[in-house]
């Protein structure tokens, strides 16, 4: 028992002791812990069974004697109030309009607890027994004065009532369940009472009923708040002076207005109300009550002694007019106090709301200011690696332009003009995306009419690639003019390439056209393999193949050869023009043959080319870099040879070889064959020399050869003008053609000069 | 550009021999003989000119020739050229009666086996020779390819 009161009484503060249940949840959240809820239904229950040893209001333990101390006091205060009620009667001592001990009752219980009703019953019988008929009388009348507070009380209770009066539910009970309801109790059984013991006739029972019950209403109305406000000037904020100050003036107002009613003619009873209102609307009820109490004693002093507003009224008159004040006074001070105090406890709660929503406002924008601060760093190292990517781009970019125009101006600018043979070449960089490859390829013209034809890729990319082909490619020529055979080329190359700093995988394909043997040899260095094709017929140079150089130690080459007569197609090119992601190399070396197979006959090699790119590369992104290089003997035309070139030395001997191929395809012996070309290259030398001398730049020489059995016939022609023959100095050019040939005809003319030369050619013996 | 002709030069005692593989025509032959001319150091007494390997000489390949003959006699030095009794050229040398300024031999005189060496490049005895005695005359190197436009064709 004494552990759960121990606990009860930590929580069960400012709740009441008897109405704990609906005290507790509302009682001010700074005095209430979460624990608070089954400790007030702990209270609850102890105060339905009344089990003696309540907890005192303020938290104490109530130890017996001061048990007993209250019980005395409550006692005391209820008889004294009673007295104080009798001295207020207005007729005699039948009639009170006011009866203190009834609010007194009240409060006690209110605040201490309805199990020392002992005290009450004890006092109303002291007070009653020299006031009624018989002891039985003031018996039962002390029950009926004990029983109403008790109702009070616990109808107040049942509703949730706290003692602060600070809400108008609270203000609303005391009125109506409080005094008004309760108080039919006591009012019933004392007039009761009063009938049984013959004290009134039956036609005076509503009256003195009337009177009993106003009487005990107004005591509760006008004591009981004042008593429950006096514990609030401890429990609650303490009023500063300015406040005492303020209460005593309302105090002194409310005294002075109702003495001034009173003591003179002059009706201002009803300015207490006023005086009243701003004393709650000021104060609340510590300021209300006490001036409400003054006023309605002060008011039933002047009824009691007919004074005031009083004199010369009938005791109806006094009774209805008292009682209207009175209960002006207290509802006004109540409601009114109640209502401020709910407005102010609102405004606290709005403020308590407001000063959190702004705290939770300010510790929220920290948190968003933090994460701001976070963000903006991190953007701010996002723009540094940006930028840091971005120079990055931008080297790479350089670099790559640089490879790529490194690589450009190392391929050849255009291929050689060689009559009787038809070249076309392409070199499509990879998309700029991708790094600049190695992919090259090279035409070499070679002594004695024979051509050398390269193509090659440097694995890797970038700068260094680049650099290897330019190495790869120059030493190419240089070996193929120290010895053209391909397995010689290919060894120089290896060589090269096994002792550069940077060792690189090189794939490589050389091939040796002789256009007079219409004879093709090569080696391929692990190179896609070429492609000819041959009236329609596509097939691949898969022989003498090794691996690429610079991988294996050893650079021994092997050699393979092939025909490639007049009017066939060669083929060179590099991976990057058939490998593609999910193609097979073989379904991407099959479709190109079928394409250059199926290429129109009649179509140039430069279409070719178009042809290919279109097929096989993809506009928009091209993988790898790709280089194409088509060759194509020229078919001779109905059997006469027909070439226009530059008058320049260096193409004497394009027209030699041109030549050469020309008469062995017509079946001249190799002996006349070589006493002709002299000839013929004395003709075209003269040219060269003499044609265009007075000209800035070049211009045409032209060659006709034709075959007429084993008559042959070779034309120079220029259309330059010839400086007269005195100033040209040196007399074996002309002295050899007349040696050479059987017939020299000089022809000048002023659109240029002819020199033909006629002469019966020995024949081969052609199965 | 056209790689017509290569040079290949040994060295045997006070003989140089000078093997010309190729074409020698209008676009090259002068430049390449006064190359050569210059090349062949002034201590050799003998410059055997192989044209073996020469597929084509022109009128201005053989009046280069004599250029290269006269020089060499002006310094005391003599020419002799190899030209194989089938060799294409062989006509052209003929009709032009070379061989009465240049004495022509069908072969050349047996030269020990000495290691061939190529263009570009200086053969292995040139850089060993003391200095030629009358400075005056500039050292070249002893071999070098001629292409056609070699710079040194008057107009």
């Amino acid at each position: 028992m004494t552990a759960s009161v121990g606990a009860a009484d930590t929580s069960g503060r400012a709740a009441l002791p008897d109405a704990g249940s609906a005290g507790a949840p509302e009682a001010p959240p700074t005095t209430t812990s979460d624990s608070a809820q089954p400790a007030s239904a702990a209270a609850d229950r102890r105060a339905t069974t009344g089990t003696p040893g309540t907890p005192g209001p303020f938290g104490a333990p109530v130890t017996l004697p001061r048990r007993l101390g209250r019980l005395v006091l409550i006692a005391l205060a209820y008889y004294l109030g009673a007295r104080l009620g009798l001295g207020l009667s207005l007729v005699g001592n039948d009639v009170t309009p006011l009866w203190p001990p009834t609010g007194i009752a009240v409060a006690a219980l209110v605040v201490v607890g309805r199990s020392y009703w002992p005290a009450v019953a004890v006092a109303a019988l002291a007070v009653n027994l020299p006031l009624s008929a018989t002891p039985l009388a003031a018996g039962v009348t002390a029950i009926g004065n004990t029983l109403a507070p008790v109702v009070a009380v616990t109808l107040l209770r049942r509703v949730g009532f706290r003692r602060e009066l600070d809400r108008q539910r609270d203000a609303m009970a005391i009125v109506f369940l409080g005094a008004l309801a309760s108080m039919l109790v006591s009012a019933t059984i004392g007039s009761a009472t009063l009938l049984v013991s013959g004290s009134i006739t039956t036609a005076q029972v509503p009256a003195a009923w009337a009177v009993w019950w106003t009487g005990d209403a107004m005591g509760v109305l006008t004591v009981a708040p004042f008593l429950l406000c006096l514990p609030l000037f401890w429990e609650q904020r303490r009023w500063p002076w300015r406040q005492w100050l303020e209460g005593s003036t309302v105090l002194v107002a409310a005294t002075a207005v109702i003495a001034a009613a009173s003591l003179t003619e002059l009706p201002v009873l009803f300015l207490a109300l006023p005086v009243l209102g701003w004393a709650a609307w000021r104060l609340q009820l510590r300021g209300a009550a006490p001036a409400a109490l003054i006023a309605a004693v002060l008011a039933t002093w002047s009824a009691a002694h007919m004074i005031g507003p009083f004199r010369g009224m009938t005791l109806l008159e006094q009774m209805v007019t008292l009682q209207s004040f009175n209960a002006c006074v207290a509802l006004t001070s109540f409601f009114l106090a109640a209502l401020v105090s709910e407005r102010l406890q609102t405004a606290a709660a709005l403020g308590a709301a407001t000063s959190e929503l702004e705290r939770r406002v300010e510790r929220r924008t920290a948190q968003l200011s933090a994460a701001n601060t976070r963000l903006v760093q991190e953007i701010q190292e996002r723009a540094e690696a940006q930028e840091l990517l971005s120079h990055e781009e931008a080297r790479a970019r350089r670099e790559h332009q640089i490879a790529e125009t490194l690589q450009r101006s190392l391929l050849p600018d255009r291929l050689p003009d060689v009559p009787g043979i038809a070249l076309a070449a392409r070199y499509v960089p990879a998309t700029a995306d991708v790094q600049v490859g190695g992919d090259w390829y090279d035409v070499v013209q070679l002594p004695g009419g024979l051509l050398g034809l390269a193509i090659g890729d440097v694995a890797g990319h970038g700068l260094q690639a680049a650099a290897t082909m330019v190495q790869v490619r120059m030493a190419l020529r240089a070996y193929a003019l120290q010895d053209p055979s391909p397995p010689a080329v290919m060894r120089g190359v290896h060589q090269l390439v096994s002792q550069l700093p940077v060792p690189e995988m090189v794939t490589l394909t050389y091939l040796l056209f002789d256009p007079a043997a219409r004879r093709l040899r090569w080696s391929n260095a692990g190179h896609p393999p070429a492609l000819t094709v041959v009236d329609g017929v596509g097939s691949y140079l898969t022989g003498a193949l090794s691996p690429p150089v610079g991988v294996t130690a050893d650079g021994s080459f092997t050699e393979g050869g092939a025909e490639l007569p007049p009017g066939a197609t060669l083929l060179l090119y590099t991976d990057g023009l058939i490998e593609r992601r999910g193609v097979s190399l073989t379904d991407g070396l099959d479709r190109l043959r079928r394409e250059v197979a199926a290429a129109p006959p009649g179509d140039g090699l430069e279409a070719l080319c178009d042809r290919l790119l279109d097929t096989f590369l993809d506009e928009e992104h091209i993988e790898d870099d790709v280089a194409i290089l088509v060759m194509r003997p020229a078919v001779a035309v109905d059997g006469e040879l027909d070439l226009r070139l530059p008058a320049e030395a260096r193409n004497l001997v394009q027209v030699r070889s041109a030549l050469r191929r020309w008469l062995r395809e017509s079946g001249v012996v190799d002996e006349d064959t070589n006493e002709v070309l002299v000839a013929c290259g004395e003709a075209c030398a003269n040219v060269v020399q003499h044609a265009y001398s007075e000209q800035a730049s070049s211009g045409e020489l032209v060659v006709e050869a034709r075959l007429e059995g084993d008559h042959l016939e070779v034309r120079v022609r220029d259309h330059g003008h010839w400086r007269p023959a005195a100033e040209r100095g040196g007399g074996w050019g002309l002295q050899l053609m007349h040696a050479l040939v059987d017939d020299v005809s000089v022809d000048h003319a002023v659109g240029g000069t002819e020199v033909r030369l006629r002469r019966h050619v020995g024949l081969e013996v052609r199965p | 550009m056209s790689e017509l002709a290569r040079v290949d030069t040994t060295r045997t005692g006070t003989t140089q021999h000078v093997s010309l593989t190729g074409e020698l025509d209008l676009s090259n032959a002068r430049a390449l003989t006064d190359a050569l001319a210059h090349a062949v150091p002034d201590d050799v007494t003998l410059v055997v000119l192989d044209l073996t390997g020469t597929t084509y000489v022109d009128s201005a390949a053989i009046a280069s020739l004599f250029r290269l003959s006269q020089r060499l006699r002006d310094r005391r030095q003599d020419l002799r050229l190899v030209v194989p009794s089938g060799s294409p050229i062989r006509a052209v040398v003929e009709l032009t009666r070379l061989g009465q300024v240049i004495p022509v031999d069908e072969s050349a005189p047996g030269l020990t086996d000495a290691p061939t060496t190529y263009a570009a490049f200086p053969p292995p005895g040139a850089a060993s020779q003391p200095p030629p005695t009358p400075p005056s005359v500039p050292t070249e190197p002893t071999s070098t390819v001629v292409d056609d436009d070699g710079g040194q064709r008057s107009g």
